[in-house]
């Protein structure tokens, strides 16, 4: 049944820009470095002895920005498409359970963004071989970078995904994922406990290793959380 | 004219417009309260500690986005069930019903304006500041970032009434707010692009005398050349749209 549910999902998301949304998200956050190198590249590089690293740095200023707007954008997308043509009757008139309904979408979500994270990655090592930062690739801190956020932020997504699937009026999820983009941008300022902060790799303990964790444990609660509600609810 | 915005504003009520207009205050009094004035080197600067650490994350990315919310939220009721076709049955210009739609924005985006001024205000009350408080400084910021938001509205506006959901105009936003991130930190594109206009705005610089914190070249040619380019867009999409 799984399967067959993820199968409708992606024919949903069909054409609808999704796949470009997560090339766009992707080339966006190096195409932003791209500028920066571009316009001042020889003082970019008087500023640090680490070129890699400090690049990956630029680099990374961005990612949680893009995450975590992305996840906002993809949410809204994926759950209007019920909201907006009152198609949830249709949907669960059929024979699958509501649990199975709202897991197939979360890992639709969960993958699409793990192709972009993967693809940004990509675009990252190339763009950094491009500019000539030095031999060694830190290609530790090039996964890290590129993969850590998006673990980071799956509590972020399970969140967001619970509250676009239950508000009929897309402005409540999208408004509150402004305020999400804000936290998000301000994370050194805000206390470890936020979900918006994780992605950003910042802890006390500086061991961004625990944002991790901490995304995949928080994202399995808020997915649980959302999962319950959502089954509990009326169909409209 | 009044008839159509007051619709407009009935409509508007119903769809948790207040929760929209909150956000805003909300941010800037959470960001007001983080500042640490054992930093503070100098007395008598603590109002703009307080606007300096509010202004960076609500100016550039807090208010370009915001409004494409307020605007997508403004078609909402239209783009459900043939609401466009019951508006424009009704003897009105379609040219009205976009000013009114645009003029109700203009006049939230002010109200959440005013809004943020009131939270700097009662974090600076919160902290016990004691010093005066800058009224005309804090002002020019304030108008200044509304005027900022001009072009900004019209072309969400565009968007929102060719796109039925949410997500496609936020995405338009997105793509051209992001870059504003670094666009401020270059002399040369920061004044020629316009969602960084807002930033520019609201930011304490230049020249005291001037009525905004922006020269009035730049203030007529980017953010008057954008609106009226944005408005003149929308405003034709909108007549030939096939409702």
């Amino acid at each position: 049944m799984m399967g067959r549910l993820m199968q409708a999902e992606f024919i949903k998301i069909k054409r609808k820009g999704f796949w470009f949304l997560a090339f766009l998200g992707a080339l966006g956050v190096v195409a932003m470095q791209m500028v920066n190198y571009g316009v001042r590249k020889d003082y970019l590089f008087t500023q640090s002895e680490d070129r890699w690293g400090y690049y990956l740095m630029n680099i990374h200023s961005f990612t949680p920005l893009a995450i975590v707007l992305g996840i906002v954008i993809l949410t809204s997308f994926l759950s209007s498409v019920e909201n907006e043509t009152n198609a949830w009757k249709q949907i669960i008139a059929l024979p699958v359970s509501k649990r199975m309904v709202y897991l197939a979408k979360f890992t639709v979500l969960a993958i699409v963004l793990f192709i972009s994270s993967f693809l940004m990655g990509i675009f990252t090592l190339l763009y950094g071989l491009y500019l000539g930062l030095g031999e060694a690739i830190p290609s530790a801190d090039l996964m890290q970078y590129s993969f850590y956020p998006y673990f980071a932020s799956l509590a972020v997504l399970a969140f967001q995904l619970w509250v676009a699937t239950v508000s009929q009026n897309q402005a409540i999820p999208i408004t509150i994922g402004v305020v999400g983009v804000i936290f998000a941008y301000s994370a050194s300022v805000l206390p470890d406990w936020m979900i918006w902060k994780w992605p950003s790799l910042m802890n006390e303990w500086n061991d961004p290793m625990i944002n991790v964790w901490w995304g995949l444990g928080a994202g399995a609660l808020l997915y649980l959380a959302g999962m319950l509600d959502f089954t509990r609810r009326d169909v409209k | 004219m009044l008839a159509l915005m007051q619709t407009e504003w009935f409509k508007l009520r119903k769809s948790k417009i207040s929760f929209i207009i909150l956000a805003g205050p909300f941010i800037a009094f959470l960001g007001g309260l983080t500042v640490d004035f054992t930093e503070a080197d100098a007395p008598g600067v603590e109002w703009y500690l307080i606007l300096l650490a509010t202004n960076l994350a609500y100016a550039l990315l807090f208010l370009p986005l915001i409004s494409g919310v307020l605007a997508s939220t403004i078609c909402r009721y239209e783009h459900q069930e043939g609401g466009w076709k019951q508006l424009l049955a009704l003897p009105v210009t379609r040219g009205k019903v976009f000013l009114s739609k645009y003029l109700l924005l203009m006049a939230i985006v002010l109200v959440i304006q005013l809004l943020y001024l009131a939270a700097l205000y009662s974090v600076g009350l919160i902290k016990g500041v004691t010093e005066p408080f800058p009224l005309t400084i804090i002002w020019k910021s304030v108008l200044g970032g509304w005027v900022a938001t001009l072009p900004l509205v019209a072309l969400q506006l565009w968007l929102s009434i060719l796109f039925k959901s949410y997500a496609a105009p936020l995405t338009v936003n997105v793509v051209f707010t992001l870059p504003a991130v670094l666009a401020i930190n270059s002399e040369r594109f920061g004044p020629y692009y316009p969602w960084a206009q807002p930033f520019s705005m609201m930011y304490i610089s230049g020249d005291p005398n001037d009525l905004f914190f922006v020269p009035w070249e730049q203030l007529l040619t980017v953010v008057g050349g954008s609106f009226v380019i944005f408005y003149l867009m929308g405003w034709v999409y909108f007549q030939r749209k096939a409702i």
